[in-house]
């Protein structure tokens, strides 16, 4: 018992970083209706943007000026993707599905040797932050402060995500326009420049889950992959294009992550899958999804 | 063998000693290095490039472990090179390829090097996910290979039973979770409960079945209290540390490695648990020594995958470590790890058994040839003797490991010099003839034939 609360901890943790990723590529289909097969690499670059980052610190920085370098990677990764959206991603909106797929998907493959050329093929790591940020006592065991650091931000986020999409004129535009893009359009919205921000919120929520997490974990180039796949479990349960799905799918899988490898060693990966095979068979749009 | 026998007269038995130099030189067995003055071949000799491909990890967290290997084998093949190259004329040719492309196109790519690229001769590979995919196929296209790590036994056992072309340098994947079980229970006898995280894959589960077999003989009072297996490639070992910290556990057996080791010994400093816990590694500092840093924790067993820590044999007593050492660390400013012992000496066996062969057929010899000298050749590597079995193309060398430790020397923690461990591999591997076994050879061997020690 006196470790359930450093389970339910690391539940959150995962459920921090996951629900960013997550969220971003949940935001990125609900506007625009594109899976974006690049999310994975989006964060790897967040995570690669940010180790560089404090890595360009010298030794003995202050605490409080590392944190100031860690949304590096949330920044680094939104202007990859307000670039990536206009000249990669807009001239495929009129073709069908599987073209969009083939360029993300592409997109992936290409983000991840750039990211292989540029920081070279050993994992980069940055764990300064990790290492400074000490420990406090759990009932009698060492919790790391760091992974408080990112379960907060991973609520913030959250928060903030939720009041910008409901809360704001920005938001209800957008919501427009993932409603119905041509009648938005035929209102006066500027689809093209929704989608860009869009886009770029979606790239900016990957790159901070990354850039958060890489203090703890270290950039390395598989990283990407790892996360896509695990995201897209995350938005199967919760509903593509779903935030508040992805929010939940987020939390369910962190939840069921660490109650698999507590109890479950043998088939920690396995239990997530199955548990997405269920919420298929039974709600096929996930649970916050919409049929269409 | 049934029966009880006290645990430290077994251990005496098995050879296990702390601190240990080596066995005097016997006979003449062939040193690594290019010898001043060299025989003239006989018989006319090529000057065509002699090709040799090579595949490790290149890419990803593994990078740290196998890429090494890489410059083990080009420092042996620049060394002999320079000395006018094999049998003086065939200069040597490396061709990379990564390993981190997986295990299907990595089958591709060798067919790709044998057929395209006519290589003579593959070398490399890290991980025991693919020899057995790769071992057949360098068997069917007929291409001479020495595989440097890739350790399962397995390849042996199962996927090429009768090797002909393929050899392997590495010690057998089995003596390093007996290495690790044999060390951890002479250090700490007293161990009850025991946790083990291990990668989830075969080498993983091979390092916790011969643990725990080992243990099952040495500390019959011992049982395994939590398991942990994280994906191969994971960073995030924030659960399988609290899972493993709440079993209470005296010993934390883990044979997590490369870049993976390196994120869970720096999340399990901030959980506490090398306070809570003895920790036995079997392969932690097989990677880059530079890959570990100074705040790695001291005193725990901290494995080189059983084969080699550079630092061993140390000073002037084994002049082959010490100048291989020197040599690595000039032409690539950082020391070697036993994945660059081993394709070093795997590249100098290459060419002693090119150059015995010659003797005896002239010319350039054959691939069979070549075989027939590889088998039940010794050598006096950097790591001390490595002889390949003929039975089986196995190389075998005393096994070692030890206990981590900070010193001025280094800017990276060492295996601390006055503790080392080393077993006579005889010892802890199934003998020639041994019937394949489940899950290894080595396994039944010890289940049947190691005795139960008291306390």
């Amino acid at each position: 018992m006196d470790f359930f609360f450093i389970h339910l901890l690391n539940a959150l943790l995962s459920a921090a970083t996951l629900f960013l990723i997550a969220g971003g590529l949940s935001l990125i289909y609900g506007v625009m209706r594109i899976v974006n097969l690049a999310h994975g690499n989006i964060y790897a670059f967040g995570a690669y943007v940010t180790a560089w980052a404090l890595g360009r610190l010298v030794a003995g920085t202050p605490t409080p000026v590392l944190y100031l370098a860690l949304p590096a990677g949330a920044v680094g990764a939104a202007l990859l993707g307000a670039v990536l959206e206009p000249t990669l991603l807009r001239p495929f909106y009129k073709r069908a599905e599987e073209y969009q797929l083939l360029v993300t998907f592409g997109l992936l493959m290409i983000l991840g040797d750039v990211m292989h050329f540029v920081w070279g093929p050993y994992p980069l790591s940055a764990s300064a932050l990790w290492e400074n940020s000490g420990s406090l006592s759990i009932a009698g065991n060492p919790y790391p402060n760091y992974n408080l650091v990112v379960i907060a931000i991973g609520g913030f986020a959250a928060a903030f995500l939720w009041a910008f999409v409901y809360k704001t004129r920005f938001g209800i535009v957008l919501r427009a326009t993932s409603q119905n893009m041509r009648m938005a359009s035929a209102l006066g919205v500027n689809v093209n420049r929704i989608y860009v921000q869009a886009f770029t919120l979606g790239c900016f929520m990957a790159g901070l889950g990354g850039a958060i997490i890489v203090p703890a974990q270290s950039a390395v180039l598989d990283m990407g992959v790892d996360a896509l796949v695990l995201s897209f479990i995350v938005v199967v349960i919760g509903g593509l294009g779903s935030l508040e799905g992805a929010l939940v799918g987020a939390l369910i899988v962190g939840v069921v992550r660490e109650m698999g490898i507590a109890w479950f060693a043998e088939i920690e990966l396995a239990v997530l899958y199955l548990m997405a095979a269920i919420v298929l068979l039974v709600r096929p749009a996930g649970l916050f999804g919409r049929a269409s | 063998m049934a029966g009880e026998v006290n645990r430290r007269d077994f251990l005496s038995t098995l050879g296990v000693s702390v601190g240990a130099t080596l066995a005097a030189s016997a006979g003449a067995v062939l040193p690594v290095g290019v010898a001043q003055a060299q025989d003239k071949p006989k018989g006319n000799i090529p000057d065509t490039p002699y090709k040799i491909g090579h595949m490790t990890f290149f890419t990803g967290p593994a990078a740290v472990l196998g890429e090494p290997m890489f410059k083990g084998q080009q420092l042996a093949a620049e060394e002999i090179n320079a000395a006018g190259g094999l049998l003086g004329r065939r200069k040597i040719e490396l061709l990379k390829a990564d390993e981190n492309a997986g295990t299907d196109a990595n089958v591709k790519e060798l067919r790709r090097l044998k057929l395209s690229e006519k290589i003579d001769f593959f070398c490399g590979i890290t991980s025991s996910g693919n020899t057995p995919a790769l071992g057949p196929v360098a068997e069917e296209v007929k291409v001479l290979t020495i595989f440097v790590d890739g350790c399962t036994d397995f390849l042996w056992d199962k996927a090429v039973p009768n090797p002909h072309y393929i050899f392997r340098i590495t010690n057998m994947q089995s003596a390093d979770g007996v290495t690790g079980a044999l060390a951890a229970a002479m250090t700490w006898p007293k161990t009850k409960r025991i946790a083990h995280i291990h990668p989830d894959y075969s080498y993983g589960r091979n390092a916790f079945d011969h643990f725990t077999i080992v243990m099952k003989k040495m500390l019959p009072n011992a049982e395994n209290v939590s398991e942990g297996w994280p994906k191969l490639g994971t960073t995030d070992f924030s659960s399988h540390i609290t899972k493993a910290i709440a079993s209470k556990p005296d010993l934390l057996a883990t044979s997590v490695w490369g870049g993976d080791y390196v994120a869970f010994y720096k999340q399990a400093l901030r959980y506490g648990m090398f306070d809570k816990m003895k920790v036995a590694s079997m392969i932690a500092f097989g990677v880059a020594p530079h890959a570990i840093g100074k705040d790695h924790p001291e005193g725990i067993i901290a494995g080189v995958h059983s084969n080699y820590h550079f630092t061993y044999p140390g000073g002037d007593r084994w002049p082959y470590n010490k100048a291989f050492v020197e040599k690595y660390h000039k032409r690539f400013n950082e020391y070697p790890n036993f994945q660059a012992e081993g394709a070093y000496t795997a590249t100098y066996m290459l060419k002693s058994a090119i150059e015995k062969a010659n003797k005896l057929v002239g010319g350039w010899p054959e691939d069979d040839a070549i075989i027939t000298m590889l088998e039940g050749l010794m050598m006096a590597g950097p790591a001390g003797y490595v002889y390949i079995r003929p039975d089986n193309h196995q190389g075998y060398k005393d096994a070692v490991t030890g206990f981590s430790k900070n010193v001025a020397e280094y800017p990276f923690p060492i295996l601390d010099p006055a503790r080392i461990i080393t077993i006579p591999i005889r010892n802890i591997t199934a003998p020639p003839g041994w019937p394949k076994g489940e899950p290894t050879s080595t396994y039944t061997w010890i289940d049947k034939t190691w005795p139960v020690a008291k306390a």
